[in-house]
């Protein structure tokens, strides 16, 4: 399956830097890393790509669409979406055409807050083998995150999955690890050209749909491959009810999340 | 009343995942079968009879999913299953097809007022067939689909988004909405040279949304738009088949389909299912390469002979009427006192239900239906139900008795809801 270069850049922006926003609310050593830095940073990709801000307030990142009321500190521009997919992987800078010195400080070398907490989350992520049982969970958790965020970009940009995406009924799906974390997809516009998903990192009280994993365990299993979702289900490790139908679509998009998550 | 437990089910489904994909696959497991929450369901079933099931922890459920549909004279039913045996002893699956064939594509074709009748196995089997007899016949390649249309598994059948299948799968697929004459009228007019053909149920029993009856005059004037633009009619009648007419549901709802597919109801669970067409197409069918190893199977033509026969002889269809409005009218009473939304939609012999909630969401529904399932009514959640020729007004009458239990249960759940 064909990856799409512009969906691959919003997954980069939204579900890969996004999840920041649960990694410094999770770990406090990383919380404290934000802290070194109040700015707000704004990605311009050219080329159709992402044109959002990542704020770091006070210890807490968050990602968010560029609004001209969000008064930026750098602006970074990228004349591609693979120019800015090749900065995510480190293998490029972008251009600062707002901010120069904030942005060396910013990204320009290893050590650099917003360097090392990427770095560190994305290792985090990636680990496999965990002798302590929390740093496991967070791991999880973090995944877990990336992957709802995921969902929801894959489901507006990726030109298959947004066929399932148009398809969702408006409304709220809630996802869930038992007694661990949520998010909610919100779904609006109906199915038409302004149907988009939105992801909430935090449970909304209005589902329409769910799906809850039973353990950290199940979820790590379903999100590293290793376990399918028809198997989960028929053996009650994934509860779904509800709408299903909006899950059965959600389902169609998650089958492609993992491309763009690798 | 008593609730289930199902330990030898839960092991066997341990067993099963482990060199099953899935455990159970496909509309019969609990992922695709929306069984909500799955530990209100049994997974494997032990024997069968009439219109019970008895599953292998010896739970003992009155049975409204006919295994979605071929059971339609009752589970082992003595009159087909003697009739398979008696074939199994002559010969099944032999280097000729057995003159039985014959025998029953007369029956068939006779019943279900058509000229021709070819046999395969399931209904994606027909269905598909149908198509390619379509374009072929016609020169053309574009197919019109009703939306939230269900017409087998095949990449035809499906969205591009669909694992397995292309873009390119789809690229012939048009789309409109059921009882829609306006929007069938404009693709038509859009596509005039390209389309080879309209593929539909005969009414709407799509699934997890209310069943809908054809409008007024809306076949006869689908009939009308196809023969005009020369786009071949084609009835999915695998899951309706010969439960609302033992003629073709085209019959019933007056008109004339160019094919009708039929399998569920075909022969009592034996194997097979049929494309029955007109006689203008015959030779279209017998021009194109296809088949099957197991197509000519002579025990399925018997049983399918003796089902058909015994059908004719119950007058079957007004049976699964009255059964479907006695439980119908049974539950809507309790439903009534008890404040309950709930709707019926569909024909009473193929009735969906659906509980109304204001959050919309199914979760009352879906936990009516699961307690339900765990005192001895097996259904489900999102598909219609199927009567059957055993089903009996005392089985009915329990199953009230069973379901307004299940419901008050709901009720007493949710006092916020039901004050």
């Amino acid at each position: 399956m064909a990856i799409d270069v512009k969906t691959l850049a919003f997954v980069n922006f939204y579900a890969a830097m996004g999840t920041l926003e649960k990694y410094v609310e999770y770990d406090e050593n990383a919380r404290e890393l934000a802290k070194r830095q109040n700015i707000n940073v704004r990605f311009k990709v050219l080329g159709g790509g992402p044109d959002g801000v990542l704020i770091f307030d006070d210890g807490k990142v968050t990602a968010l669409p560029y609004d001209k009321s969000i008064k930026t500190d750098i602006v970074l521009i990228c004349k591609d979406p693979e120019h800015f997919n090749k900065v995510v992987e480190g293998k490029a800078m972008p251009i600062p055409v707002k901010g120069l010195f904030k942005t060396l400080s910013f990204m320009g070398n290893a050590k650099s807050p917003f360097m090392v907490l990427t770095d560190n989350m994305a290792k985090l992520m990636r680990q496999k083998e965990f002798t302590d049982p929390a740093e496991r969970e967070l791991s999880t958790k973090l995944a877990f995150y990336a992957m709802v965020a995921g969902i929801a970009t894959v489901g507006n940009h990726d030109p298959i999955a947004r066929y399932a995406m148009r398809r969702i009924k408006n409304g709220e799906i809630i996802l869930g690890i038992r007694d661990v974390c949520y998010a909610t997809l919100v779904k609006t516009g109906g199915n038409g050209e302004e149907a988009k998903l939105a992801c909430v990192r935090q449970k909304l009280n209005d589902g329409k749909a769910f799906m809850t994993f039973d353990s950290v365990d199940t979820a790590k299993g379903l999100i590293d491959g290793d376990l399918d979702a028809m198997a989960c289900i028929s053996s009650g490790k994934l509860d779904t009810r509800g709408h299903m139908l909006m899950l059965d679509n959600v389902n169609k998009i998650l089958n492609i999340v993992p491309k763009y998550l690798a | 009343m008593k609730t289930y437990t199902y330990p030898k089910n839960v092991e066997t489904m341990t067993r099963a995942g482990k060199v099953i994909p899935a455990g159970v696959y496909g509309h019969l497991g609990p992922g695709e079968g929306c069984m909500i929450p799955t530990s209100a369901y049994p997974f494997f079933v032990d024997h069968a009879k009439g219109s019970e099931m008895w599953d292998v922890d010896g739970n003992r459920f009155i049975d409204y999913m006919c295994g979605y549909g071929p059971n339609v004279t009752g589970y082992c039913d003595e009159d087909v299953d003697n009739a398979a045996m008696k074939q199994i002893k002559l010969g099944n699956c032999t280097s000729l097809p057995s003159h039985i064939m014959v025998d029953f594509a007369e029956l068939l074709t006779s019943t279900v007022k058509k000229d021709w009748a070819f046999f395969c196995k399931n209904g994606g089997d027909v269905t598909t067939f149908a198509i390619m007899i379509a374009r072929y016949y016609t020169g053309k390649k574009k197919i019109i689909f009703v939306n939230n249309y269900y017409h087998g598994v095949a990449p035809w059948t499906q969205k591009p988004d669909s694992p397995g299948t292309l873009p390119e799968d789809c690229m012939n697929s048009l789309y409109v909405d059921w009882n829609d004459l306006d929007g069938l009228k404009k693709v038509i007019a859009e596509n005039r040279d390209d389309i080879a053909c309209f593929i539909s149920t005969p009414y709407m029993h799509g699934n997890f949304v209310d069943n809908e009856l054809p409008a007024e005059g809306y076949w006869q004037e689908v009939r009308k738009l196809c023969t005009d633009n020369n786009i071949i009619l084609i009835i999915d009648d695998i899951r309706a088949g010969f439960r609302l007419s033992l003629h073709g549901s085209d019959n019933y709802f007056g008109f004339e389909a160019d094919l009708i597919c039929f399998c569920k109801a075909l022969a009592n669970g034996y194997n097979v299912s049929a494309l029955c067409g007109k006689e203008f197409l015959k030779g279209a069918a017998g021009s194109i390469p296809y088949t099957g190893s197991y197509w000519m199977s002579a025990v399925p033509f018997a049983a399918g002979i003796a089902n058909i026969n015994k059908l004719i002889a119950g007058d079957a269809c007004a049976h699964f009427k009255a059964m479907g409005e006695r439980l119908e009218a049974g539950l809507m009473k309790t439903a009534n006192e008890l404040n309950v939304p709930l709707v019926f939609s569909g024909p009473p012999a193929l009735f969906y239900m659906r509980i109304k909630d204001k959050a919309d969401n199914f979760l009352l529904h879906q936990e009516w239906v699961a307690e339900c399932v765990r005192r001895g009514v097996f259904i489900t959640n999102h598909h219609n139900h199927f009567m059957n020729l055993s089903m009996t007004k005392e089985l009915i009458d329990e199953t009230i008795t069973i379901c307004s239990e299940a419901m008050d249960v709901m009720v007493k759940n949710h006092p916020e809801l039901f004050k």
